[in-house]
């Protein structure tokens, strides 16, 4: 009876003593898991299947943001189109940029791409860079501290917790990514195409070159013109060339031009739940290692 | 050259938070880095050693500079004085800026002329008054240039945000917005203060271009005017700690609406009417959100309460109306998200204006006619369906009613319909977020002139641009 007591005591005072994250996307709110365990309690504002530029502002959203210690978000512009209206209607000052309950990711690793200058005439460019870095496995655990860091700051008794997730967690990882490494390293210097310039973090990581996108320009749909482009690059690449296609756009021009060229197609997930295998970092990584060796 | 690159290495390994182990690789390649960059100083050293032999060659083939010291003077000069131009450079804090262009070719069955004198018995009729700011949309035959809208945006300090819409017509400006809201009460709460787009109702606080028709509903045009309820004054809104979207406002304001509140006076021909209390319109709201799966609920009531004060004594026919008005509102949103592009999107809202007062006009003799009692109550709703059936188009449909248009004078029901219907149809393609084309046809039967109904038909391809920095909109 007593420890059925201090069980549910100890809940009650778990439960109180949650930190309330929001995490923009479910990769992001994985590794918050991964290090807040039971500390922390979670609302992911995005799916993994949806196209990340384009999410919703649902006022459900809202909610969850004026209750929330946290805000952890990926940053480089990637949110710009819908966090900001949530961000000024949740009404709540700890988690606005720039104070303590604001985590914006991309100031931690290496952002490639960055335009010298940019116009909305070269489409949906980010001025802060390419910022889709979270498909660079080698990113992750650089996160992971950056997380942890965070949660130390905000809940300074349960640091010595979270920091034990994190040497967990790196050690699994920094296994797991002898394997990718090792797998990966296999197809270096291959050549792929992608709709959006979506995983180039990964094929930057892995020396794969990436010889054109699907789309003419970064969120412009493809063009009859432009596809017949690619179909010639792909016929001169001079070796196979694999066609990255992502869960949300439309799969039809990718399919077109692997029919008239043999290019492989491989659809290829860019977030924890893009694809129903991918239900977590470390099976995403293993789904994204081995859809991407079957270019090989 | 050397020791910077290397103290540039430590400073940066230093800052760079990571375990152990990636330390150990970046550090394996920094000093890969340092070494590259090493051969790199000792190539451009020996380039450098051989230079000035070859300098020296080119020197003495030509004639030497008048003055070297001189021109290196003149280029330090120059130096000095661009440093002294612009010291209290403050080029970095430059608000978000941009403007918006909203064009359109309109083809209707009714000449300008006409149009201009159609009146909606017991609810609208237009007034001489020509207005800078929006205005009506889409008011002439052939092209009209709707609105060039300037936006401006920027955090005011730690404590407040600013923003400001200011929309030019051809023959003027108006501030439509300028507002600060708070960036940090504690407890959910929030306050703005300012002229801003008052929270009644749904469609109330969004700008035209983000309306899904070209014009805004019959509803809203007959109760708040061609420019809807904005308002000088404050609002305060409370975020109730709710697990779903709970949201209740009140808000103060001046209450200077054309069509339903008023604030001024008015002396003429022995009339007299004092001015109404100031600041004399109360707004209050609550609006509430939930998820079903992939659906999306909002829906809120509102309510508004002040005086009115309608002076026409000026016009063609004058006319004058001082009393009170209760306006009611339900509004209701339901968005089915298909995948990332495609939606369905309902969305709907009533209105009931409850208006009692005194009207002022003048009888067949041009005697002026006063205290005659009017009491009005009228209602209705419009209801609209838009489908984004593919990442670039969009479909929709609505439509208007009013159903009530109960208008008593000393007690006696005026005889006017009370079935006042619009309906519109819509094909959009946009390009990309930026800009928009619109194809809408429409069929408007809620006008009257000379007791006659006049049937409206009209056809507007609609155009609308965004450059600078706009922020996204919310839901």
């Amino acid at each position: 009876m007593r420890k059925v007591l201090f069980a549910l005591l100890s809940f009650i005072a778990l439960s109180f003593a949650q930190i309330k994250v929001v995490a923009t996307y479910p990769w992001i709110g994985d590794l918050v898991k991964e290090i807040g365990k039971d500390r922390v309690s979670l609302h992911v504002i995005a799916k993994g299947s949806e196209d990340p530029h384009f999410v919703v502002p649902k006022p459900s959203h809202i909610a969850k943001l004026r209750s929330a210690d946290l805000l952890v978000i990926q940053g480089a512009s990637l949110e710009v189109g819908f966090l900001p209206p949530l961000l000024q209607q949740s009404n709540n000052p700890k988690i606005q940029p720039g104070r303590e309950g604001f985590l914006d990711l991309s100031a931690f690793v290496q952002i490639i791409e960055k335009p010298i200058s940019v116009s909305r005439a070269m489409g949906d460019v980010h001025p802060e860079g390419n910022p889709h870095y979270q498909l660079d496995p080698h990113n992750i655990p650089i996160l992971a501290k950056a997380i942890k860091e965070k949660l130390c700051q905000l809940d300074e008794k349960n640091c010595a917790y979270y920091d034990q997730n994190l040497r967990d967690f790196n050690k699994r990882w920094n296994e797991k990514l002898k394997v990718w490494d090792k797998e990966l390293s296999t197809l270096r210097g291959t050549k792929m195409v992608s709709y959006h310039k979506l995983y180039e973090y990964l094929l930057y990581r892995y020396g794969i070159e990436l010889i054109g996108t699907l789309e003419p320009l970064p969120g412009i749909p493809p063009t009859a013109k432009h596809t017949e482009e690619i179909i010639k690059a792909i016929q001169g690449a001079g070796t196979k060339v694999c066609i990255l296609q992502d869960v949300y756009h439309e799969n039809r021009t990718a399919q077109y031009v692997s029919s008239k060229t043999n290019a492989k197609l491989v659809v290829l997930p860019h977030d924890v739940g893009a694809i129903k295998e991918a239900s977590d970092l470390f099976s995403l990584f293993d789904q994204v290692v081995r859809r991407l060796s079957e270019c090989k | 050259m050397k020791r910077i690159i290397l103290g540039l290495a430590i400073f940066s390994s230093a800052f760079a938070q990571e375990s152990l182990e990636d330390l150990k690789r970046q550090l394996e390649e920094q000093r890969k880095l340092i070494e590259e960059l090493q051969r790199k100083i000792e190539a451009l050293e020996k380039e450098k050693v051989q230079e000035p032999t070859t300098q020296v060659k080119e020197e003495t083939q030509k004639p030497a500079p008048a003055d070297r010291t001189l021109q290196l003077r003149l280029k330090y000069d120059d130096r000095l004085k661009a440093y002294q131009v612009s010291p209290f450079r403050q080029t970095a804090f430059l608000p978000d800026i941009s403007f918006i262009v909203d064009t359109s070719l309109v083809f209707r069955n009714k000449d300008d002329q006409l149009y201009k004198k159609l009146e909606i018995p017991g609810l609208y009729h237009r007034h001489t008054h020509e207005g800078h700011a929006h205005g009506e949309l889409n008011e002439k035959r052939g092209f009209n240039l709707n609105y060039g809208e300037l936006y401006l945006y920027a955090p005011v300090d730690p404590y407040f945000d600013l923003y400001a819409t200011i929309p030019f017509s051809e023959e003027g400006s108006e501030i439509e917005e300028a507002y600060a809201v708070t960036r940090g009460l504690p407890f959910g709460f929030q306050f703005k203060v300012g002229k801003f787009r008052s929270s009644f109702g749904r469609l109330n606080a969004q700008h035209p271009h983000v309306w899904d028709f070209a014009n805004q509903p019959l509803v809203y045009k007959v109760f708040l005017g061609d420019d809807g309820l904005k308002e000088k004054g404050v609002q305060i809104n409370w975020l109730a700690p709710t697990p779903f979207y709970l949201l209740f406002g009140a808000e103060v304001l001046q209450g200077e609406n054309e069509q339903s509140f008023g604030t001024e006076g008015f002396e003429k021909g022995g009339i007299s009417v004092g001015d109404a209390r100031k600041p004399n319109l109360y707004v209050g709201f609550v609006k509430t959100s939930f998820d079903v799966g992939n659906l999306s609920v909002l829906t809120g009531l509102s309510f508004a309460t002040g005086k009115s004060r309608i002076n026409h004594l000026d016009d063609k026919n004058p006319h004058a109306f001082a009393g009170k008005t209760k306006l009611y509102g339900f509004d209701l949103t339901a968005r089915y998200s298909i995948d990332s592009y495609r939606y369905v999107s309902f969305q709907g809202e009533y209105l009931y204006r409850d208006q009692k007062g005194t009207r002022y006009d003048y009888d067949n003799q041009g005697n002026l006619e006063a205290l005659r009692y009017l009491s009005k109550k009228q209602g209705g709703f419009y209801a609209q369906l838009v489908w984004r059936f593919a990442p670039r188009w969009r479909a929709g449909i609505q439509y208007n009613l009013i159903n009530k248009n109960d208008v008593k004078v000393n007690g006696v029901k005026r005889e006017l319909s009370s079935h006042l219907p619009a309906y519109y149809a819509m094909l959009e393609y946009n390009p990309t977020e930026f800009s928009r084309i619109r194809l809408q046809v429409g069929q408007n039967k809620a006008f009257f002139y000379g007791g006659q109904r006049k049937t409206v038909n009209e056809v507007i391809l609609q155009f609308n641009f965004a450059i600078g920095a706009h922020g996204a909109h919310p839901f």
